[in-house]
């Protein structure tokens, strides 16, 4: 029904790609590729290598091993990459005295690919004005402006450090409507970083998953519920589940007994046959692969 | 924001909402589908997943794709739907209710069989 999206070249290659602070490496060589048409998460604790990530694939980090984004360089043809991606870092802010019809004019001189139009109609769907000042709105009304002016640029790549933090639900729900609604199409693709894992799995099409500068998943939604088993099982087979080394064991709600198991790759039969399959949830995946190593990962 | 259960793929439980819109006639037959960005933007999903509910809607025989249109609700869907229904009713439903019909001795004398609303 989409079409042919694997033919294509992706946005976003990278092998063995790392990025070293002094002696630390934020990013540890890290491979993988995004096609056209997707939308993906890319989540981590704090520290995890996120942010640093995102830098590096709009140039702003420098690099070892092999990045294209967009087939350029993003170090060495960064002015080029620019007119074709955007980014909003997670330090993003609006100039606080700017009406927002100023930020509309100064973006149009600024970007070859901004359209004004596109913009204004972008912001209809909000309830910024276009005589506002950036320093009367809201929180939420400001980064709903900031997607507005950089969705209205015709780019190819969209990039979003932690674009919904300090947001309210209803604002973190307008950007994503915002987003998906006037963005997607098919052919652009986003990567997205947030801590709202639950409330943006329903949106993406692939996962990256990072801990401490190293790329611990990279599947899409639709193979995370073949690839992993999760299991919800009474407490009184709880042994048997440990015994079957299940990456993580949970509790599923409030009240007794309600415990759940998650596996990668399929457990033998009599072991799935003592619980009920679930879909396995990002969230649970996440701290599942990503809890620190001196855990003990079958703990609750 | 919509929150889906972990029991059945996302895909799968869109595909059933959808069709239960259906069932009370919402869009009638005859009429198109809201577009695949449109139901994206209303459920936050990712439109892939959008892609399969309609798919799977359209293997049911609920939906059919018009050349340069869209997507439209193909007639005779919501007597499809209510017959794919009634079948889950008599067959899953039923006998449980039955056995708990008895179980508290409840004959049919004693439901109410008027008031529906």
């Amino acid at each position: 029904m989409t079409g042919t999206t694997t033919t294509a070249a992706p946005l976003v290659e990278a092998i063995g790609l790392s990025v070293r602070y002094g002696a630390k490496r934020a990013v540890d060589d890290v491979s993988f590729v995004i096609p056209k048409g997707r939308v993906v998460g890319l989540l981590g604790h704090n520290g995890a290598g996120k942010t640093t990530l995102m830098r590096a694939l709009v140039g702003l980090a420098r690099p070892e091993g092999t990045l294209r984004v967009l087939g350029l360089d993003p170090r060495r043809e960064r002015v080029a990459l620019l007119r074709s991606a955007c980014y909003i870092p997670d330090v993003a802010i609006l100039p606080r005295w700017a009406r927002v019809q100023d930020l509309i004019t100064l973006m149009g001189g600024m970007h070859p690919k901004f359209s004004a139009e596109r913009a204004r109609q972008l912001l209809r769907r909000t309830s910024v004005g276009l005589s506002d000042r950036v320093k009367t709105l809201s929180k939420g009304m400001v980064v709903q402006a900031h997607l507005a002016l950089v969705a209205a640029i015709d780019a190819r790549l969209m990039i979003l450090d932690e674009p919904t933090l300090g947001l309210d639900v209803l604002s973190r729900k307008a950007f994503y409507e915002m987003l998906i609604d006037e963005w997607c199409d098919g052919e652009r693709s986003v990567l997205i970083s947030t801590h709202q894992v639950e409330e943006i799995e329903s949106l993406l099409s692939d996962v990256l998953m990072l801990n401490e500068g190293k790329l611990v998943l990279s599947i899409s939604l639709e193979d995370i519920d073949t690839r992993f088993v999760a299991l919800s099982h009474d407490a009184a087979v709880a042994e048997q589940m440990a015994a079957a080394h299940p990456l993580l064991r949970y509790r599923t709600g409030p009240g007794p007994g309600g415990s759940a198991a998650i596996f990668d790759g399929a457990p033998p039969e009599h072991v799935q046959a003592l619980g009920q399959r679930m879909r396995p949830s990002l969230v649970d995946l996440f701290v599942a692969l990503t809890r620190k190593p001196e855990l003990d990962r079958t703990q609750f | 924001m919509p929150s889906w259960d972990q029991r059945q793929p996302i895909y799968q439980q869109l595909a059933d909402l959808l069709a239960a819109k259906l069932l009370d006639g919402e869009p009638p037959e005859g009429q198109a589908m809201p577009s695949v960005r449109a139901l994206a933007a209303l459920y936050l999903l990712n439109p892939l997943t959008v892609n399969r509910a309609l798919q799977a809607l359209g293997d049911a025989g609920l939906l059919e794709h018009r050349r340069g249109l869209g997507l439209y609700v193909t007639a005779g869907a919501r007597e499809r739907l209510k017959a794919t229904e009634r079948r889950r009713f008599l067959e899953a439903e039923w006998p449980r209710l039955r056995e708990r019909l008895r179980r508290l001795d409840i004959g049919a004398e004693q439901l109410n069989w008027e008031d529906a609303r």
